[in-house]
């Protein structure tokens, strides 16, 4: 190839630097506002008058500390057990003599095809008693076939011949799991698990069914009222109510911002695990 | 076990066992493997068989209090009476097509741009940047749009149509909450969020050609133009094809997006089934009718469910394999 910065180049390079400025600007704008003590107006991509009160308001406020705290608990829970219930159901479905291992891959997939749909599903989540409970949110997602599926395709590509002689050496089958099939798919575990966790810290929409006492909020529903303006926490200091609401934003981002750079790998293994045609 | 069975060769190479052992003794052997499921089956019992059990409501009238009053096929007459009904029915196909479509056609481009960076860091860079918006919740999607599109001077983008000498002062235009602008703003802001994101599957895709093709292509005189016309863009059809196919079956779903986006004044624009049956069931002020709303979501799950079949043997036919 020619090393030649020709006129096609600059035409690539100078478009892929406006979709990247494209992209970061509204991230920026209210990153800025968040550190600007003053009210914030249109063009203004630098604080004029910097400050972190914004951020204080948010964390010493304890109407934001407990939706914080829900947040974490909700993700990490839901996150492990979701983790536990895909590793198990995919370990069983590559169980390929099992008899019923047919049935029960059915009786999986068919509910990504049909579903109950958002009432019946609300109705039996109330009757069974976790209706405005963080069970609820944790457990009526925890199983999600379709990640559980790419769990199952990375574990098939783990030899089989590892399994036998682990058998003959009389392994049990709950030592070759936790052994040798989990430490074979680490790759798997980052990937998956970074989806539920993610999953989970987004989740809003559970909540906003499921949940009905404030009490309970995570985050996300916290930030939607803060942002609505139903429900602006006092701000301290010298913030304004706008430094706050984007100071906000700036939170619910934050713990993804920070575990991003090392996890992206992860992510795009993700993905390409599950569409990538073999 | 395996000592008495005889074994074959699978198509992989690997040694499987003939079964010939009587299936009591295999049930044992397997025991231990049936405990592991059972926490699988109990979730996918209680979250996902239970509800569908729950959708013989649909021909009940059921307001949670009394037991359900078996009614026939009324809640479905007046369901498709609804003006608000179609409507959403209308808009949720069009919404997420049009999304699908919109979002596949620039991620196909700036997957094409990406792949003539040379320069690696710059490339990787680029490619951290758009792939953020992706895992940014809707609510915070939301917020920071709400953010930057107010419809006053504090809001960026009025405030610089108005530097711009495009709008005056005290005629912002409001985004979110004008009938006219919802919808493109709803595909602006779905494209921010995925478009970069959408890449992914195309780069991996475009990885994989032979610099063979492109170097016997340069001698045969191709310009950086028609390289990409020939050889990359028909590398990526197969791609394409399969993204398409994969997210047309979940096009009923839609939901989270559009529900944080919307407000009352662009109900007519916005309302798509998900959101309907959610403020039918949830917002209506009055007693819900949990049976009008199953219907409701009874409706949406049979065309789901058509989609996802059609996909499936779609996708049997193009790609040799199905998506469920």
């Amino acid at each position: 190839m020619k090393n030649k910065f020709t006129i096609s180049d600059f035409i690539v390079y100078f478009v892929l630097i406006l979709t990247a400025l494209m992209i970061m600007i509204p991230l920026w704008k209210v990153l800025v506002d968040s550190l600007d003590l003053r009210t914030a107006y249109g063009m203004k991509l630098w604080p004029e008058e910097f400050g972190f009160d914004g951020y204080i308001s948010v964390f010493t406020n304890p109407t934001l500390y407990q939706p914080l705290q829900v947040s974490i608990i909700t993700t990490v829970l839901g996150t492990i057990i979701a983790m536990i219930l895909s590793t198990l159901g995919a370990y069983v479905l590559i169980q390929w003599e099992m008899p019923g291992r047919n049935f029960f891959a059915g009786f999986l997939l068919f509910t990504m095809i049909f579903n109950g749909g958002m009432i019946p599903t609300f109705l039996v989540v109330k009757n069974i008693g976790l209706y405005n409970t963080l069970g609820a949110v944790i457990l009526v997602n925890a199983l999600n076939v379709y990640n559980l599926v790419l769990m199952r395709n990375f574990f098939e590509s783990i030899p089989n011949s590892l399994f036998e002689a682990a058998e003959i050496d009389g392994a049990s089958p709950m030592t070759i799991f936790i052994r040798i099939v989990l430490p074979l798919s680490k790759a798997a575990l980052a990937s998956i698990g970074l989806m539920f966790l993610v999953a989970y810290w987004n989740d809003y929409t559970n909540f906003k069914i499921y949940i009905t006492n404030s009490d309970l909020y995570n985050f996300q529903m916290k930030l939607r009222s803060i942002i609505l303006g139903s429900d602006l926490p006092t701000a301290t200091g010298s913030a304004t109510a706008n430094t706050v609401q984007n100071a906000a934003i700036i939170t619910a981002i934050l713990p993804f911002v920070v575990i991003y750079p090392f996890a992206q790998k992860y992510f795009v293994t993700g993905i390409n695990m599950g569409a990538v045609k073999e | 076990m395996s000592k008495q069975s005889k074994t074959f060769t699978r198509s992989d190479g690997s040694i499987g066992y003939v079964r010939s052992t009587p299936l009591r003794l295999r049930i044992k052997k397997y025991i231990p493997f049936y405990i592991m499921f059972l926490p699988v089956l109990i979730f996918a019992l209680v979250f996902y068989y239970a509800p569908m059990g729950g959708i013989a409501l649909a021909f009940t009238e059921y307001k949670g209090i009394k037991d359900p009053v078996f009614v026939g096929l009324d809640n479905f007459k007046r369901m498709f009476a609804q003006a608000g009904f179609w409507s959403a029915f209308k808009n949720t196909i069009f919404l997420s097509v049009v999304k699908l479509l919109l979002n596949t056609f620039m991620a196909v481009i700036l997957s094409l741009l990406l792949n003539e960076v040379r320069n690696l860091r710059f490339k990787k860079i680029t490619q951290t940047i758009v792939y953020l918006p992706h895992f940014m919740s809707w609510v915070v999607t939301a917020s920071v749009f709400g953010m930057i599109l107010a419809p006053s001077q504090t809001g960026l983008v009025n405030n610089l149509l108005t530097n711009l000498g495009i709008i005056e002062r005290g005629q912002e235009i409001y985004f979110l909450g004008s009938q006219q602008w919802w919808t493109p703003t709803y595909f602006v802001v779905n494209i921010w969020k995925d478009t970069g994101w959408g890449t992914i599957l195309y780069m991996a895709t475009l990885t994989g050609i032979a610099p063979e093709l492109y170097e016997s292509a340069s001698i045969d005189g191709a310009g950086r133009w028609q390289k990409m016309r020939y050889i990359t863009l028909p590398a990526l059809n197969n791609t394409i094809i399969t993204v398409l196919i994969l997210n047309l079956a979940k096009v009923m779903n839609l939901f989270e997006s559009v529900f944080v986006m919307m407000n009352p004044a662009v109900t007519a624009q916005a309302d798509v089934l998900q959101t309907y049956i959610y403020t039918q069931t949830f917002n209506s002020g009055a007693l819900p009718n949990y049976g009008y709303t199953t219907a409701v979501g009874l409706v949406k799950s049979l065309v789901g469910c058509a989609l996802v079949l059609i996909c499936n043997y779609a996708s049997k036919r193009v790609r040799g394999r199905g998506i469920v």
